[in-house]
């Protein structure tokens, strides 16, 4: 971008055209992010219309959908669900996130590259593959439902979990696990009393930032849910495709709320970036 | 470390292996081989070779369409996620804005929203009173309400709008491990804005720019959710196919089939990214 010009001819033009390409890039970029976060801040706005209609801008300020959603039994059970479903799936994605790190970066020596990719499979496939199979495995193996849902969380947390973990992990001077180790503890104790404590910022992330995946799944769940295990984006989802009012804008409201939030955590805990590998 | 630390390497890597073979490669393994039984309506299906799904799958209008149909859009929304997602991310990767963590954020913040969130927003931004065609009547643009959803406009904007950090991601990471060095030695030599950009910039980004379009390719082809709340029954794509042979007909190796077309088309992405990754260190 910031071109250093050096003959003193063409200096003045690129000086010029150099104004006019950061006045376009700084329109251009702004237009990106309007883009972005507009479809998010849209629905802020409509939760808190008065009338039935999604109509932009609001007639007024209400919070009769926030009411709405209150006494919905349907959305307030959904939305249990998915929140005991997302603490489940992220106990699970990093406990066994944090074993597979541990080994990949410990282990693996020259190898590590690939087992890395091995552990990242996940993201890869599309989402919709990974349920449906699991679904027709059901059929055949008796294996209840509910076990395949979480199961399925935990596949799709894992990338995420590892990917924050294994960044941790590389903070972590390994002399301190052999000097514990020499000292007669086991590797478990080791495991436990020195590399847990000494990342324990990046557990707590890997923990939030699997439960947000599991809470705005909507490909896993689709063919995995029934009755009885309905995720808020399931219900949401069939609720749509028959009626769209704002109620559904103030459920999502409280679901940005609750994600932009967590996400902050995260970011102030060990960075967004490291997690989704960036 | 690594010394007799076998036994443990193995123990700590056995969760996630019986996870990833059991719940993972194995079910997914037989959903696939599944393409090549027979359907019965009695047993749902038979495990008889034949190659009368694909037959079908080829010979049926229907079929053929929506196959076109799924390839021009994931496609289109490759193409435009690039467009879009380059220049915020070699914007992002470039400034030296102390707001640049909080334009990071606001890039990720959106996608763990999840998607029905985000296609929830487009429904509300392109109804027929939405912000869309409010602001273009207030413009003079349009004199009555257009009919946005319902389209493969709505479901392409959406798709967009939903998949392209992931193509700003990989993007980013390979613009901000260039050295920029090497752009202003090319400025130094005499090579302009655009030269540069095309002769170096752009030839350096090419793993980000593979990868980010491999994801957004293959995730497109599989997404069912946004087209089918924009898109209706009008704009149907293979994921929304597969879904239906399953749920309403439950014809498994007939969704097996089309499941295959869509693995197919990601193992051929795979294999270009791959190929154009090894063509770059060569």
């Amino acid at each position: 971008m910031s071109a250093k010009p050096t003959s003193a001819p063409s200096a003045r033009y690129l000086n010029a055209s150099s104004a006019v390409a950061r006045y376009g890039m700084g329109v251009l970029i702004t237009a990106i992010y309007v883009f972005l976060l507009a479809p998010v801040v849209i629905i802020v706005f409509t939760s808190f219309n008065p009338t039935e209609s999604n109509t932009f801008p609001p007639t007024g300020f209400s919070l009769r959908w926030y009411g709405a959603f209150l006494e919905s039994s349907s959305f307030i059970e959904a939305f249990k669900f998915s929140v005991w479903l997302g603490a489940i799936a992220a106990v699970g994605a990093t406990t066994i996130g944090f074993l597979s790190s541990y080994a990949i970066v410990r282990f693996l020596g020259r190898r590590r590259e690939a087992g890395q990719s091995l552990a990242l499979l996940p993201v890869m496939i599309p989402h919709i593959l990974i349920s449906i199979s699991l679904l027709l495995a059901l059929t055949i193996v008796p294996f209840p439902e509910l076990g395949g849902l979480i199961v399925g969380h935990v596949i799709i947390c894992l990338p995420f979990t590892i990917a924050g973990i294994t960044a941790s992990l590389e903070g972590v001077d390994e002399q301190l696990e052999l000097a514990a180790m020499t000292l007669g503890a086991s590797r478990l104790r080791t495991l436990w009393e020195v590399v847990i404590p000494l990342i324990a910022p990046g557990l707590l992330s890997a923990l939030i930032f699997a439960f947000i995946v599991s809470f705005g799944d909507v490909y896993i769940a689709l063919f995995l849910s029934g009755p009885g295990r309905t995720t808020l984006p399931i219900e949401i989802f069939s609720y749509m495709q028959w009626e769209s009012t704002p109620v559904v804008a103030a459920i999502t409201t409280v679901q940005i709320m609750l994600i932009v939030t967590l996400g902050l955590v995260v970011e102030r805990l060990v960075g967004l970036r490291k997690i989704m590998r960036v | 470390m690594r010394a007799g630390g076998g036994l443990f390497a193995a123990a700590l890597f056995t969760p996630i292996t019986v996870v990833y073979l059991v719940f993972l490669l194995a079910p997914i393994g037989f959903f696939l081989m599944m393409s090549v039984f027979r359907y019965s309506p009695m047993e749902l299906w038979q495990p008889a070779f034949t190659a009368d799904n694909f037959v079908r799958l080829l010979s049926e209008e229907h079929y053929r369409v929506i196959i076109f149909r799924t390839l021009e859009i994931a496609a289109l929304t490759t193409v435009f996620s690039l467009m879009l997602g380059f220049p915020l991310a070699y914007f992002l990767a470039r400034t030296g804005s102390i707001w640049r963590g909080v334009l990071m954020f606001l890039v990720i913040a959106p996608l763990m929203t999840g998607v029905i969130v985000r296609t929830y927003g487009w429904i509300v931004l392109l109804g027929s009173e939405g912000t869309v065609n409010v602001v273009l009547m207030w413009l003079g643009v349009i004199d009555e309400p257009v009919k946005i959803l319902e389209t493969q406009v709505a479901v392409l904007v959406a798709l967009v709008h939903i998949l392209m950090p992931y193509m700003v991601f990989p993007l980013f990471s390979s613009l901000a491990s260039q050295d920029p060095d090497v752009e202003r030695a090319a400025a130094t030599l005499g090579a302009g804005r655009w030269r540069i950009f095309f002769e170096v910039t752009l030839p350096l980004s090419r793993a980000g720019i593979l990868m980010g379009s491999a994801l957004v390719f293959t995730l497109t082809a599989g997404a069912v959710v946004t087209p089918a709340l924009l898109g209706g029954s009008k704009v149907q794509m293979l994921g929304q196919t597969i879904y239906d042979l399953v749920l309403s007909t439950l014809n498994w190796p007939f969704a097996s089939a089309v499941a295959f077309v869509l693995v197919f088309c990601q193992f051929s992405i795979i294999f270009l990214y791959l190929k154009g990754g090894r063509r770059r260190v060569g």
